[in-house]
């Protein structure tokens, strides 16, 4: 008899009360009452039944769970009886919560660390320069071994990712490729998957002909044989033995690489302003990372003074491995997170005025429980239970547009975003899903419960429910729709912001037509191609025999395209000026260009020559330049003609031809500012790794087969890589922006469309409410206008102070995402007012569409409601 | 709802009523509110909505056990009798109010002290 011991005493506490009322009800008949006098008369002496049972169940001691059963079954009821409503409210909790755990679920997923034992231990040492602002730049491999001797790091590695044409078989295709010195796999200290890692004796001349896969080169090139340990794979033709393969997790750089030691023999590698490796290393023991920093300071300046031409104001400085890997994810993670947190607040906002609307029309419903012997906290515990039975709706239901939202992170497959692979909707993101549905529940079922405060049974019983709707609660309903105005301003403002930097970034004229161009790269190993001319008339013959390819109507290459990270900074000096302070050097920009690059670009010529064939290995040292460049450096002068040098030491140049201005891309926004651009000959400063671009009038992709097949011809061994139409390479530049444009865009079309919806349910209220008073008013003479002014001013007032709030907020709060915009300021004044335009017409309409109906009250039929 | 012409029960006093009720005899809920009222010369009325939860309470302490019985009347109810412990209860609840009662008497009426 123990299985219901709920329902057992329920019974009996009933039939406890019946007996109670009979007997009272059989006295006062004994007492000479008619059965009808008594059983009123008894009922009233008793008092309120229920709240007998409520205050004797208590006393039993599990009136917690019964009543949450109670509560539960009871919302289940108000929510299926509402289904508009509920949908409403559980639609938009699964778009707040799911575009929230999406978010979350990527900023999980960027700050898992790599597996690297003891990781707080390992940095990435970047070469700051505070005299030019300069900052996270790599290292060259002088200053590497001076760093090394610092006693700093018990072990430092440098690397550079370096791709690498493997032959397999009769194909040979290009890998990514990691060349690291000894100590880098000692400083990451991960084990093998297989075989072992490099050690000293690979860092020998002659014996660095070794090499690792990568796990997933092991799989996808070699089938995950093990046996490939030991055999020979054939690298920019020459023969490599693979030593090991690594665990699947490993820290990647690029995509699926192959590592071989890295020797520090050639020129470059003596020059000390040459920076171009990544160091990394591992903090000597015991020795904290502000001890190490301490000492790298004091090598710093013990270097510059040494070397002042090449380290004048530079320091190394360590940052910790996982903080250099995630920072370039963090503003753009943190713009995310904060807008989806907008547009949950202002999901809550809504819901709470949806609530609020309810509670008036319940509040009838609320008074009579109140007047039954319902406490304050049991019909505050009722509205909790509901809204929370729906906020957790719509954290299940959050899972649909999280699912979405991570798919279209995952295609963007953006590189700032570490471990995007690893981003995955589990139950952590579930549980993460109801913590936050539950306290938004808490949060907007909080209202009614304060709504029923002040309520005074009595009273609002007479006035049948109007009193629990009084001047308190519309200021509350007010305060909702101004805050989420505001905050939709604020999120309106940072999508434009995003949407125009996209925009820029990809509509805007570049300064070259890629429309019909298609570009692939080339990368000729030096040890196959040592000279700077065997290198030059490899890609010369390509132009030449690429020319009888059919459609194509000209063909140039560079050794990297604008809309490239990859970058060739240099010192400019002038022969003809005195020497300047080596912080005085500006840095720009140079590229190495044979063929028709401008033809094939369309890079418009406005003064001077182009480069040409004839600009060879012994002809005079020439440039052809841009026009800001020209303005820059020869301002009020003709450029063409003036001679200039790179560095203090280099070889004299001319310019020769000025053209167009073209659009840096990435230099751009890393420098923020331009830099002089210097486009020098192939044929006086050879590539080995370039990048064709063809034009012609049809599908770029048409000429795709051709001029593989003429590289091939040339040199079988040559893979063609990265082969792409010009269009897409400068969409590949900007999918970060064109992410965050779209979510950001997303949830601020969505934050409209819940404001609206604000708006127009307090002014649709207020109308239905003062019904009565419009008829009145209409009867004694006010005009429709009068009454559309009446109700459409106070959405007026609503939007606008949520309008103004909203814009001082977007002004103070875009500066957040000043890293990830473009070509537009973060308090851009065109953006806000567009925004502010859109955001104005959007609630007026919503304000207008009730208040329309206000002036269409019939007088007569408003006067005899109720 | 207030009873301003009542006096309000002190905050376990209704459980000493209880009990002390019980003695005269098992009763059930109503019975115990009449003869309290009764008793009292209708100056006290125990609300239902504090006598019920009083009488669960004592249950659960085991003051009090219930069983259902027919009234002579014939109605079926759930009747309330002391137990041992209730017994016990009641004899020290009362001598606590005793000693009360007088303090507070002699409090209010200082001039029937004996000094």
């Amino acid at each position: 008899m123990r299985f219901f011991p709920f329902r057992r005493r329920e019974n009996d506490l009933d039939a406890e009360i019946a007996a109670h009322l009979k007997m009272a009800e059989q006295d006062r008949v004994d007492r000479g009452e008619t059965t009808a006098q008594a059983r009123s008369g008894a009922r009233r002496e008793f008092g309120s039944e229920a709240l007998v049972k409520e205050t004797t169940r208590e006393v039993w001691g599990w009136n917690g769970l019964r009543s949450l059963a109670r509560d539960l079954r009871y919302a289940v009821r108000i929510v299926r009886k509402n289904p508009g409503f509920s949908a409403v409210v559980i639609a938009t909790l699964a778009l707040g919560i799911g575009a929230n755990s999406a978010i979350y679920s990527a900023m999980r997923a960027a700050l898992t660390p790599a597996p690297i034992p003891a990781m707080d231990r390992v940095a990435i040492v970047w070469t700051d320069n505070f005299k030019r602002g300069e900052h996270e730049f790599p290292v060259s491999a002088p200053d590497y071994l001076d760093w090394k001797g610092s006693g700093a790091f018990s072990s430092l590695a440098i690397f550079e990712q370096k791709g690498r044409n493997m032959r397999l078989g009769s194909r040979t295709e290009r890998l990514d490729g990691i060349n690291a010195t000894d100590g880098f796999f000692e400083t990451i200290a991960i084990r093998p998957l297989i075989g072992r890692v490099f050690g000293p004796q690979d860092s020998q001349p002659g014996h660095d002909d070794v090499a690792i896969l990568s796990y997933g080169l092991w799989r996808s090139r070699f089938a995950a044989d093990p046996a490939v340990v030991g055999s020979k794979v054939i690298l920019d033709g020459a023969a490599y033995t693979i030593v090991g393969v690594l665990p699947a997790a490993f820290p990647r750089y690029g995509k699926d690489p192959i590592y071989s030691p890295k020797l520090l023999t050639d020129a470059i590698d003596s020059d000390r302003g040459s920076r171009h490796y990544f160091a990394i290393g591992r903090l000597a023991p015991g020795l904290s990372l502000d001890a190490a920093r301490k000492r790298l300071d004091d090598l710093g300046t013990r270097l510059a003074a040494s070397y002042p031409m090449t380290n004048a104001g530079t320091t190394p400085r360590p940052q910790p491995l996982q903080e250099a890997f995630v920072q370039d994810a963090r503003t753009m993670l943190a713009v995310l997170f904060g807008a989806v947190g907008f547009v949950l607040l202002i999901a809550c906002a809504n819901i709470a005025n949806l609530v609020l609307a309810r509670g008036t029309s319940r509040a009838r419903e609320m008074t009579v429980r109140a007047a039954l012997g319902a406490s304050r906290w049991q019909l505050a515990r009722q509205s909790l239970t509901e809204n929370l039975l729906l906020a957790i709706a719509g954290g299940v239901l959050a899972m649909a547009p999280a699912a979405a939202a991570k798919t279209l992170i995952t295609t963007f497959s953006i590189e700032e975003l570490p471990n995007a692979d690893l981003i995955t909707l589990d139950w952590r993101v579930l549980v993460f899903n109801l913590i936050l549905s539950a306290v938004t529940g808490i949060v907007f079922g909080m209202v009614p419960a304060l709504q029923m405060r002040n309520v005074q049974v009595h009273e609002a019983l007479k006035s049948a429910g109007r009193a629990v709707a009084g001047g308190s609660h519309q200021r509350l309903r007010g305060l909702l729709v101004v805050s989420e105005v505001a905050l939709t301003l604020i999120l309106l403002a940072g999508a434009g912001l995003m949407a125009r930097t996209f925009l820029r970034l990809r509509a805007a004229y570049p300064g070259y037509d890629t429309r019909g161009v298609l570009t692939m790269k080339v990368a000729l190993p030096v040890r196959q191609y040592q000279s700077g001319d065997r290198q030059s008339g490899f890609f010369a013959r390509v132009m030449e025999q690429a020319a009888a390819v059919p459609g194509l109507r000209a063909i140039g290459a560079i050794d990297d395209l604008p809309t490239s990270d990859n970058l060739h900074g240099t010192g400019l000096t002038f022969p003809d000026r005195p020497e300047p302070r080596s912080e005085d050097i500006p840095l720009v920009l140079r590229n190495s260009v044979i063929g028709d690059y401008f033809h094939a670009m369309r890079v418009p010529l406005l003064r001077g020559r182009y480069l040409n064939d004839a600009d060879g290995k012994d002809a005079p040292r020439v440039a052809v330049i841009d026009e800001w460049t020209a303005n820059r450096f020869w301002p009020h002068q003709d450029a063409v003609g003036r001679p200039f040098r790179f560095g203090r030491r280099g070889a004299v140049h001319h310019v020769v031809g000025v053209v167009r201005n073209v659009d840096a891309g990435v230099a751009d926004t890393v420098f923020k500012g331009r830099l002089g651009h210097f486009y020098l000959s192939a044929w006086q400063e050879p590539q080995p790794v370039m990048t064709l671009v063809a034009r012609t009038d049809g599908d770029p992709l048409s000429l795709v087969s051709g001029i593989r097949d003429v590289v091939r011809r040339i040199d079988v061994d040559q893979p063609v890589f990265d082969v792409m139409t010009m269009s897409a390479v400068r969409a590949a530049g900007s999918t970060s922006q064109e992410l965050i444009s779209l979510l950001l865009g997303g949830f601020a079309a969505l934050a409209l469309v819940l404001a609206a919806i604000g708006i127009y349910g307090v002014v649709a209220y207020n109308v239905g409410r003062r019904t009565r008073e419009f008829g009145i008013r209409m009867s004694l003479g006010a005009q429709r206008s009068d009454v559309l002014r009446l109700v459409a001013g106070r959405s007026l007032v609503l939007a606008a102070t949520g309008i103004g709030i909203g814009l001082a907020g977007a002004y103070a709060l875009t500066s957040v995402m000043k890293d990830l915009l473009y070509g537009v300021a973060a308090t851009d004044p065109i953006t806000f007012a567009a925004v502010t335009v859109i955001l104005a017409a959007v609630t007026l309409l919503a304000g207008y569409l009730p208040a329309r109906r206000a002036t269409r009250i019939d007088p007569v039929l408003a006067l005899r409601e109720e | 709802m207030k009873y301003q012409n009542r006096i309000e029960l002190l905050q376990g006093t209704l459980d000493m009523l209880i009990l002390q009720t019980l003695q005269w005899g098992n009763n059930h809920g109503y019975g115990i509110a009449n003869a309290i009222r009764a008793n009292s010369g209708e100056l006290l009325k125990v609300e239902t909505g504090s006598l019920y939860p009083a009488l669960h309470r004592l249950e659960k302490q085991g003051w009090v056990k219930s069983e259902w019985k027919l009234t002579e009347t014939g109605q079926r109810a759930k009747f309330y009798h002391l137990t041992a412990a209730g017994k016990k209860q009641l004899a020290s609840e009362h001598d606590r109010w005793t000693q009360l009662s007088a303090a507070i008497a002699g409090i209010m009426n200082p001039a029937a002290r004996e000094s």
